[in-house]
C-alpha cells in the first residue's frame, strides 16, 4: 500500500518553486500557473481510489472498515532513537481528501487571479511572490496529510513565512501591522501545541512502557495496523487515537502535566491553538485585518484552506485523541461557536469595506463549524466538514469578487457603489450566486453545511439539553446574513448606476475562468451533496464519532471526567 | 597533587597522541611568531599557516576522538583521581567544533580584514591563545587548571576585543571587559580557595566526594554554598549568564567583527560545557539518594538561565545596531543552553543523556546560525561601513543573496521550522519536559519560560527582516566578496540541511554525550591510567 503519490503531491510545488528561481523571469507566472494546474491534476488522480469498484455510490466504504483506514500511506522513518520515533508519515482519509481537493483547487485559481501581478500596487518582486506563493502550497497540502504529529508541527510552521512575506510585501497599507499580527498569533497557537505535543509523545511512552511491564511483553499491539508492535512512544496520530493503553493512560486522573489533569489539558491547548486559526471569537482579531491587507488571491487562500486548518485540527487531533475534552466542554465550545455566529454577523453587517464585511462573515460561518463538532455527533460532524468545504468555495469566490472591483474602482466602500450590475452584467451575475452559496441558499453549497450542523445539534438534544436552544440561536446568525449579503447586494449591484462606474468593462475571461469553477461548484454541491462530498468523508467521519462515542461511554464507566482540571 | 609533585612522571607516548590537539596549537602559535620574522610579516602567510594548523589540530582531534570513543574516559596524569586532563567523548566534540568555528572564522578573517591586516601574528597568537584556553577548559575537572584555562581563554580577549588600538571604544570595552574579568576571576579563586581549605584537594572530583559526604551530614553547608557560588560566578561570566553579563553587549559591539563571531560561540559554549561537567561531577557523587540536598542548585541554575534568557532577550528589543542585537541574542541563546544544564544537577536524573544530547546538537546548530547572521552583518558592514539596523534597509533588493541567508539563520535563531534551530530548541524541551515529567516543577517552569522567550524574540529578529524585505529607502547595492556570500549561503543551506537529516545530527551529538567523565573508581593503581570507569 505504500505509495509515493503524496509526496508527490506535496512537493510539486516546491519543486515549481525552485524553477521559478533558477529560470527567467519572464518564465515565472507560466511554470507558478503549470504547477499549481500539475499539483491539482495529480491529486486528482486521488478519485482513482474511488472509481476502483465501478460504483462511486460506494465510495463511503472506501475509508471503511475502521478509523484509520487510510490510503496512498507512506511511511519512513525520520528521526529515531532508543524507543524515539518520528515518521515521514503520509496518508490520506475521508477527513484529509475533501480538504486535499480543495486545497489543490483553490490555489490554481488563486495563482490565475495572480496572473495580473505587474497591475498591483506592490508588483516588485514577482520572482519572490511566486516563490512564497508555492512554498505556501507545499506547507498547507502537508499539513492536511502529515499523520505525524512532528511532521504535522514541521508543516504548520512552515505556512508562517511566506504567508507573512505575501501580505507583508504586497498588501495594502497596513501590510506590515496585519502581517506580524497573523504571524504573533499564529506562533502563539503553535506553541502551545507543542506543549501538547510533547506531552503526547511522553505520556504515551509511558503508556505503552507501562502495558508491556504489566504484561510482560516485547511490544503491544498497535490500535489500527494489524501485526504491528509498538514499543516506545509515538507522534503518530491516528495510533494515539485508537490505541487503548493510550487513551487509557491519557484519560487516567492521574495523569498530570504541569500539576493539571493531562488529557483536559492538552485539550485545552490544542483547541486554542486550532481556534486562533479557526478562528473563532476571541481569538479572531487577526483575522479581519489579515484579510483586509492581503492581495486577493491570498484572501482567497486565506479564507478557502487556511481557516480549514483549525477545524481539520479539531477533527483530526483535539476530537479523536482526547474524546472526552469535547464531551466535557461542549457547552463552552457551543457558546463559542453561536458567539462567532452572531458576532460575526453583526460585525459584518456593520461593515462598511467590502473585504473587512467578507472576512467577518468568514468568522460567522466558521461558527457553525464549531457548533456542529460541539455536539459530537455524526449529523453535527458532516456539517461542520461540509460547512467547511462549503465556505472554502463561496469565500475565495467571493473574495475574488471583491478583488475584480477592486481591481477597476482602487477602492471597497460600499456605500460608495451601486448599481453595478447594469455596467458588468456578466459579473453582477456571479457575484450574486457566490453570495448567494455564502448567504446559504438553498440549493447552493451553503445551505446544506448549515443545516446539517442545526439537523445535528437537535439530534444532540438528548444528550445535551442546551443544543435545541444553541441551534435556534444559530438560526438567527443565518437570518442575519442573510440580511446583510441582502443588504450588501442591494448598496453594490443594485439601485442606479453611478455614473463614475459606468465605464468600467464587465468581467473578462480570465476572472470569469476563476469564478465558473468556484460558481459551478457551489450549485452542485448544492444539489447532489451525497454524491460530490458525503459519499467521499462520511466513511471516516461516521467511523470516528463511532469511536470517539465508544471512548467516552469507556471513561464514563471508569468515571474519568475531564471537567475537572485538577487531580 | 602530592603525587605529582612527588614523584617525577614521564608522560608516555600516548598521552602526547591524546595531548597532541593542544600541543598542535601551541605549535602554530610558535610558529605564527617565528615564521614572519624570516619570511616578512606577510598577513596571507600567517593566516595559511594558521589554516593549517587548525586543519592539522582539527585532524589530530577527529584521530583522538576516535581512539577514546569506545573507552570513555583518558587521563593525562598518572592518578586518575587527580586527573590534571580529560580526554573523553565531550572534550573531543568541543573541540571539533572549535577547530572548525576556528577554521571559519579565520576564513571570514581572510575574506575582510587580511588585506588591510598588519599585525596580523599579534592577532593569531591571540585568537590561538583563547582557542588553546577553551580546549583546556572543556577537557579537566581539576580547579587549579580550570583557572588556568579560564584567565588563558580570557585574557587574550580583552586584548583581542581591543585589537583596533586606535578606535576609542574599542579600548573603552576592552577594559570593562579586562575589569569585569579580572573581578569575576578574583571571586573564582576565591571560592576555589575555600573548596580547596574545606577538602584539601584541587581535583573536584574529590572536592565533590566531599561535599556529597557533608551534604549527607549536613556540615559545612552555608560554606559549600558560598564557594560553589564563587566558582559558579566565574564561569556565569564565561558565558555571560545574567547578571554576569554587562561586558558582553559592549565587548561584542566594539570588537571586530570576526572576533565577536568567535566569542559569540565557542567561548559560551567552553563554558557551558565546563559547567556540565562541573554539574555532573557533583550530581554523580551525590547519589540518586541526594536529590534534595542538590534542588537549591539546580534551581539556582534553573532561576539564572532563565534570567538570562528573558533579559537577553527583552534587553535585544531595543538595539539599533545589529551587531549588538546579536550579542543579545547570544545571551539569551546561553539562556536556554543553561536550561539543560539544570537538568544535570539531579542526580541519577532520567533526562541526563538526553540533555547533555540536546547541548551538543544545540551548540552545534547554534554555531552554523551565529556564523551565518554575523558573515552577513559582517559582509554588509565592510561595505557599508554600518552595522546599524538601517544598514540593511532593503537588502533584499540591494543583495538577495544576503538577505535570504540572514533570514534563514534570523528565523533558525528563533527556532521556526523548516530551519534547523527548530531541531535545537526542540531536543532543549524534549530534555526539560522529560524531565518536568520526573521531577520537580522547575522544569515545566523552564519549559514554559522557553517557549515565551521564543514568542519575545521573534519580535526583535523580526524587526531586522522587516528592514531587508519590506523597507526600502533606496540605498545603492552591496557588493560583497563571492566566497562571503557562498559561505553565509552555504550556512542558511545547511540550516535547512539540518532538519531533514536531523537523524544524523541527532547520533553525532548522542555519540559523543555517553561515557562522560564524571567520577573515576579511586582504587585504581598509580600509574596506569586507562582503568578509570565511565558513569554514562
Amino acid at each position: 500500500m505504500e505509495s509515493s503519490l503524496l509526496s508527490w503531491i506535496v512537493f510539486l510545488p516546491s519543486i515549481g518553486a525552485v524553477a521559478i528561481m533558477l529560470l527567467p523571469k519572464a518564465l515565472t507566472r507560466v511554470i507558478a500557473v503549470g504547477t499549481t494546474l500539475t499539483t491539482l491534476v495529480v491529486s486528482l488522480l486521488l478519485f482513482r481510489t474511488f472509481l476502483a469498484g465501478g460504483d462511486p455510490a460506494q465510495a463511503e466504504s472506501v475509508f471503511g472498515s475502521g478509523y484509520g483506514f487510510l490510503h496512498y500511506v507512506q511511511r519512513i522513518p525520520w528521526i529515531t532513537g532508543e524507543g524515539f520515533t518520528i515518521e515521514y508519515f503520509l496518508g490520506v482519509d475521508g477527513l484529509s481528501f475533501p480538504l486535499l481537493i480543495l486545497t489543490t483547487l483553490v490555489m490554481f485559481l488563486s495563482c490565475v487571479a495572480s496572473w495580473n501581478f505587474s497591475h498591483w500596487k506592490v508588483n516588485k518582486g514577482r520572482k519572490a511572490y511566486f516563490v512564497l506563493f508555492l512554498l505556501l502550497e507545499t506547507g498547507m497540502l502537508g499539513v492536511f496529510v502529515a499523520l505525524d504529529f512532528f511532521l504535522f508541527y514541521i508543516f504548520w510552521e512552515i505556512m508562517l513565512l511566506p504567508m507573512y512575506f505575501l501580505i507583508g510585501v504586497w498588501g495594502g497599507v497596513r501590510r506590515e501591522y496585519a502581517a506580524i499580527k497573523f504571524f504573533l498569533f499564529t506562533l502563539a497557537g503553535s506553541v502551545l501545541m507543542l506543549v501538547a505535543l510533547l506531552g503526547m509523545y511522553f505520556y504515551s511512552a509511558d503508556a505503552v512502557h507501562q502495558a508491556m511491564a504489566s504484561g510482560g511483553v516485547e511490544g503491544i499491539a498497535s490500535g489500527y495496523r494489524p501485526d504491528v508492535m509498538i514499543t516506545g512512544g509515538t507522534f503518530d496520530l491516528i495510533e494515539l487515537a485508537t490505541n487503548q493503553a493510550i487513551q487509557d493512560h491519557f484519560g487516567a486522573a492521574s495523569t498530570m502535566l504541569m500539576g493539571f489533569r493531562f488529557a483536559p489539558f492538552a485539550f485545552i491547548l490544542l483547541f486554542i491553538g486550532f481556534a486562533i486559526k479557526l478562528p473563532a471569537v476571541p481569538f479572531h482579531t487577526w483575522l479581519p485585518d489579515a484579510h483586509v491587507e492581503a492581495p486577493t488571491p491570498i484572501s482567497m487562500i486565506l479564507a478557502g484552506v487556511l481557516l480549514k486548518m483549525g477545524g481539520y485540527g479539531f477533527l483530526r487531533i483535539c476530537y479523536p485523541i482526547f474524546p472526552g475534552g469535547g464531551h466535557d466542554w461542549a457547552f463552552v465550545i457551543a457558546v463559542i461557536g453561536v458567539i462567532s455566529i452572531l458576532y460575526g454577523a453583526l460585525c459584518a453587517m456593520a461593515q462598511t469595506d467590502f473585504k473587512k464585511l467578507v472576512a467577518y462573515s468568514s468568522v460567522s460561518h466558521m461558527g457553525f463549524v464549531l457548533l456542529g463538532i460541539s455536539v459530537m455527533n455524526k449529523t453535527g460532524f458532516q456539517g461542520a466538514m461540509f460547512q467547511m468545504i462549503a465556505h472554502g468555495i463561496s469565500s475565495p469566490m467571493c473574495f475574488f469578487l471583491v478583488g475584480v472591483i477592486y481591481d477597476r474602482a482602487h477602492h471597497r466602500r460600499i456605500n460608495d457603489f451601486g448599481g453595478l450590475w447594469l455596467s458588468m452584467p456578466k459579473y453582477g451575475s456571479w457575484a450574486t450566486l457566490g453570495f448567494f452559496a455564502s448567504l446559504g441558499l438553498p440549493g447552493l453549497c451553503g445551505f446544506i453545511g448549515e443545516i446539517y450542523v442545526l439537523l445535528g445539534c437537535f439530534e444532540g438534544r438528548s444528550q445535551f439539553g442546551w443544543a435545541v436552544p444553541m441551534a435556534v440561536l444559530a438560526a438567527t446568525g443565518v437570518v442575519l446574513t442573510a440580511g446583510y449579503v441582502l443588504w450588501l447586494i442591494q448598496r453594490v449591484y443594485l439601485g442606479k448606476l453611478r455614473e463614475e462606474y459606468a465605464g468600467f468593462p464587465d468581467a473578462g475571461i480570465r476572472e470569469v475562468f476563476i469564478l465558473a469553477p468556484f460558481g459551478v461548484l457551489a450549485i452542485v454541491l448544492g444539489i447532489l451533496p451525497k454524491h460530490t462530498l458525503f459519499n467521499f468523508m462520511n466513511g471516516t467521519l461516521d467511523l470516528m464519532v463511532d469511536h470517539i462515542v465508544s471512548m467516552n461511554r469507556h471513561f464514563d464507566l471508569m468515571n474519568q471526567s475531564y471537567a475537572m482540571l485538577g487531580g | 597533587m602530592n603525587q605529582l609533585l612527588g614523584q617525577a612522571w614521564i608522560p608516555e607516548g600516548v598521552d602526547l597522541f591524546r595531548f597532541s590537539p593542544e600541543l598542535t596549537l601551541v605549535a602554530t602559535i610558535v610558529l605564527v611568531l617565528a615564521v614572519p620574522m624570516i619570511m616578512g610579516r606577510s598577513a596571507r602567510l600567517v593566516g595559511g599557516i594558521v589554516m593549517l594548523g587548525i586543519a592539522a589540530a582539527g585532524w589530530l582531534t577527529w584521530r583522538v576522538a576516535a581512539e577514546v570513543s569506545g573507552q570513555g574516559v583518558a587521563g593525562m596524569s598518572p592518578d586518575p583521581a587527580s586527573a590534571m586532563l580529560l580526554v573523553d567523548n565531550l572534550s573531543c566534540f568541543f573541540k571539533l567544533i572549535l577547530f572548525f568555528f576556528a577554521a571559519c572564522v579565520t576564513g571570514m578573517w581572510w575574506m575582510g580584514s587580511s588585506a588591510s591586516e598588519r599585525n596580523a601574528p599579534e592577532f593569531f597568537v591571540l585568537l590561538l591563545g583563547t582557542a588553546l584556553g577553551m580546549a583546556l577548559m572543556v577537557g579537566t575537572l581539576n580547579m587549579l587548571l580550570i583557572v588556568i584555562a579560564i584567565e588563558l581563554a580570557s585574557l587574550p580577549s580583552y586584548a583581542i576585543v581591543a585589537f583596533e588600538k586606535r578606535d576609542r571604544a574599542a579600548a573603552e570595552v576592552s577594559l570593562k571587559y579586562a575589569i569585569f574579568g579580572a573581578i569575576s576571576a578574583a571571586i573564582m579563586l576565591y571560592g576555589i580557595s575555600l573548596l580547596y581549605g574545606l577538602y584539601q584537594s584541587l581535583s573536584f572530583v574529590e572536592v565533590a566526594d566531599g561535599i556529597a559526604t557533608d551534604l549527607a551530614t549536613g556540615r559545612n553547608g552555608v560554606i559549600i554554598a558560598v564557594a560553589l557560588l564563587c566558582f559558579f560566578c566565574g564561569i556565569g561570566f564565561k558565558i555571560s549568564a545574567v547578571p554576569f553579563h554587562f561586558w558582553c553587549p559592549d565587548a561584542f559591539q566594539g570588537a571586530r567583527i570576526e572576533v565577536t563571531t568567535w566569542l559569540s560561540v565557542v567561548s559560551k559554549a567552553a563554558g557551558l560545557i565546563l559547567l556540565m561537567r562541573l554539574v555532573h561531577a557533583l550530581a554523580a557523587a551525590a547519589g540518586a539518594e541526594m536529590i534534595s540536598a542538590l534542588a537549591p542548585l539546580a534551581w539556582g541554575i534553573g532561576i539564572l538561565a532563565m534570567l538570562t534568557c528573558t533579559v537577553g532577550n527583552l534587553s535585544a528589543y531595543m538595539q539599533t545596531s545589529v551587531k549588538r542585537m546579536l550579542a543579545y541574542s547570544s545571551i539569551a541563546h546561553a539562556g536556554y543552553m543553561l536550561m539543560v544544564v539544570a537538568i544535570l544537577a539531579v542526580p541519577g536524573s532520567v533526562g541526563a543523556a538526553s540533555a547533555v544530547s540536546a547541548l551538543l546538537v544545540y551548540i552545534s546548530i547554534y554555531l552554523f546560525m551565529n556564523l551565518g547572521a554575523f558573515g552577513v552583518v559582517a559582509l554588509v558592514y565592510w561595505h557599508t561601513g554600518s552595522d546599524s539596523i538601517n544598514a540593511f534597509s532593503g537588502l533584499i533588493r540591494r543583495a538577495p543573496w544576503l538577505a535570504i541567508p540572514m533570514l534563514c539563520c534570523l528565523m533558525s535563531l528563533v527556532g521556526l521550522p523548516p530551519f534547523a534551530g527548530f531541531m535545537g530548541k526542540f531536543w532543549i524541551l524534549y530534555a526539560l519536559a522529560e524531565q518536568g515529567d520526573a521531577a520537580s516543577w522547575l522544569y515545566w517552569t523552564l519549559f514554559v519560560v522557553a517557549v515565551l522567550n521564543t514568542l519575545i524574540s521573534l519580535y526583535y529578529y523580526m524587526r531586522v527582516v522587516v528592514k531587508m524585505m519590506l523597507a526600502d529607502d533606496g540605498q545603492e547595492s552591496v557588493r560583497a566578496p563571492a566566497a562571503g556570500t557562498i559561505m553565509v549561503n552555504l550556512c542558511g543551506l545547511l540550516l535547512i540541511a539540518m532538519l531533514i537529516w536531523a537523524q544524523p545530527i541527532k547520533h553525532f551529538a548522542d555519540r559523543f554525550s555517553t561515557n562522560l567523565y564524571s567520577a573515576p573508581v579511586l582504587t585504581v593503581d598509580v600509574g596506569t591510567i586507562d582503568q578509570t570507569t565511565a558513569h554514562p
